[in-house]
């Protein structure tokens, strides 16, 4: 019985980032467990498509295979997700693969996400502690805080909710929730919060806080629950009270 | 392992959404600008509008000539129309356009209620758009002057309202105007941090929507007071008949 039964995939292709796409279909036979990237290592195993045509194994990303590490986000069925737990026999089939759309593609699935690290950067999303000498212990941070820290500090920067945010695109450069939050996160870490000044400041630029326009598919799309909506809403908050603060202070 | 996929000359990834820019351009203040004028003065001008003008409606001909009079009688009027109005109002249109030219509506991959509404501020931002120029053009810019004669309103009024077609885009207008309005209110309250809490912003959408359903309820009932009184004079004469007090209604 259970051996008749297959698993069909779509998976939108592309050789290299200037080459054009086009899509291949792959027939799996279905066994308890599968999920996304599983099924792609047995396409690597024996990579011929649906109607017998030799080809290439499916490039994509990923590493930790357990929703950790952030690299295998990619469109399942047209959404935003990670690929290692996106089990078969929740999808309904065949099961569409496309790379993410507001990112470069390298080749098939695997896209170029780096500008969040540049954003990440920008708004100096660590905690400043690198010097000459030893600066010895940390304030301690209450557990209250940590409790509130802590969800913020599981992004995985798989940039999820970057892709399915309506005003992250090529005519707004909007900055995107996942960087937004970790200013919250990196503000509200005692020591972290020595930048606290500059990282407002960053997210006042073009492309800043400002462009979110609260469609909150960002929080509905994070595979980490982080309350995106909810950082977005207290930084936008420091970010006017600070800008308009500065109008007279500064 | 079947090796077949042949390693691909780097090439340069290129495009994609640009990073943040921090320190460039002043959109965060044309934007924040937006959110507020929504606010103050065009939501305010609003709530009057319906709330309290429009409402006097439902007192008859006479109270309604009365509040037209007494707008008419404030002091400087085309200077606060001016500033406090049209300018403001023009400025949250037009760059309200601006903002929807330059989001991506995903509803289609992404249809949660969140997104929804987002799609739902663009498009009952552009009904009221339409609206509010069918309906300054009629009201304010021809026909008898209401400012010199306000005993006319209730019959020009009429006279649009009583066209069972004219009468059905009074009702969507005001239902995409109050929409916006109310949902305009939740959407800047979370964007200036005041109501940031996942839960918290959950009671307050409950508030929102119970403050569109008085919006929309008061204005139906100021709409069809209009088409339960008996034709009201439209000319100059007949008006200063209304103005001048009982006998000449029913
Ligand atoms: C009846 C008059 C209007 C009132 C009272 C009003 C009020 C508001 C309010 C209170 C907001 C929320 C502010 C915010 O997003 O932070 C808003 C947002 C918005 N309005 Fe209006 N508005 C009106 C007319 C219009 C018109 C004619 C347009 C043109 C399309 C428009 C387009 C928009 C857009 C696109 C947003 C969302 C902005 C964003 O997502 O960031 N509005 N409006
Ligand atoms: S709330 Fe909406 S517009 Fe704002 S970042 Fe999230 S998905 Fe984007
Ligand atoms: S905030 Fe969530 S969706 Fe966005 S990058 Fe981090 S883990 Fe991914
Ligand atoms: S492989 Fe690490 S999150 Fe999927």
């Amino acid at each position: 019985m259970a051996n008749t039964k297959t698993v069909i995939l779509k998976i939108k292709r592309q050789d290299n980032p200037n080459a054009k796409s086009h899509w291949e279909e792959f027939e799996l036979a279905w066994h308890p467990g599968m999920n996304v990237i599983s099924s792609m290592m047995e396409i690597a195993r024996n990579p011929v498509t649906r109607d017998g045509k030799a080809t290439t194994p499916i490039t994509y990303d990923s590493n930790c295979l357990e929703e950790v590490c952030g690299s295998c986000a990619m469109l399942i069925n047209g959404r935003a997700r990670m690929a290692c737990s996106a089990l078969i026999d929740k999808l309904e089939q065949p099961i569409r693969l496309e790379p993410f759309t507001k990112f470069p593609v390298i080749r098939d699935l695997a896209v170029d996400r780096s500008v969040l690290f540049e954003n990440l950067k920008t708004v100096k999303a660590w905690v400043p502690i690198d010097g000459t000498y030893d600066l010895g212990s940390g304030p301690r941070i209450s557990p209250e805080e940590q409790e509130a820290a802590y969800p913020l500090s599981r992004c995985i920067s798989c940039c999820c909710c970057m892709e399915a945010c309506p005003q992250f695109n090529d005519d707004t450069g909007f900055v995107g929730a996942a960087t937004i939050s970790q200013v919250r996160l990196f503000n509200t870490h005692p020591t972290g919060a020595a930048l606290k000044r500059e990282r407002l400041a960053a997210l006042i630029g073009d492309g800043g806080i400002q462009e979110c326009g609260y469609a909150q598919n960002c929080v509905e799309v994070c595979p980490k629950d982080i309350p995106l909506t909810q950082s977005i809403s207290e930084v936008g908050g420091e970010v006017i009270r600070q800008a308009v603060g500065d109008l007279f202070r500064k | 392992m079947a090796a077949t996929a042949s390693p691909v000359a780097p090439v340069p990834v290129k495009g994609g959404v640009a990073p943040l820019r921090a320190g460039q351009g002043y959109s965060f203040w044309l934007r924040r600008l937006h959110s507020l004028t929504g606010i103050v003065p065009v939501g305010a001008f609003l709530f009057e509008h319906i709330l309290i003008s429009n409402a006097s409606a439902i007192g008859g001909p006479i109270a309604y000539a009365r509040q037209v009079r007494f707008l008419a009688s404030l002091p400087l009027v085309p200077i606060l129309e001016l500033f406090g109005i049209w300018l403001p109002i023009l400025f949250h249109a037009l760059y309200g356009f601006y903002i929807w030219y330059r989001g991506e509506t995903n509803v289609g991959e992404y249809p949660w209620t969140g997104n929804w509404m987002y799609a739902a501020q663009r498009w009952t931002g552009g009904i009221a758009f339409a609206y509010i120029l069918w309906h300054t053009w009629t009201m304010r810019f021809t026909g008898i002057d209401l400012h010199e004669f306000p005993g006319a309103s209730f019959g020009k009024v009429q006279s649009e309202v009583f066209q069972t077609p004219l009468f059905l885009f009074y009702v969507v207008g005001l239902i995409a105007a109050s929409w916006h309005f109310a949902y305009g209110i939740w959407l800047f309250c979370a964007k200036w941090g005041i109501v940031s809490g996942e839960q918290a912003r959950k009671r307050f959408l409950i508030l929102c929507l119970a403050f569109f359903f008085v919006l929309t309820g008061v204005g139906l009932a100021s709409l069809t007071s209009f088409r339960s009184h008996a034709l009201q004079p439209t000319d100059s004469a007949g008006a200063s008949m209304v103005e001048a007090g009982p006998g000449t209604t029913n």
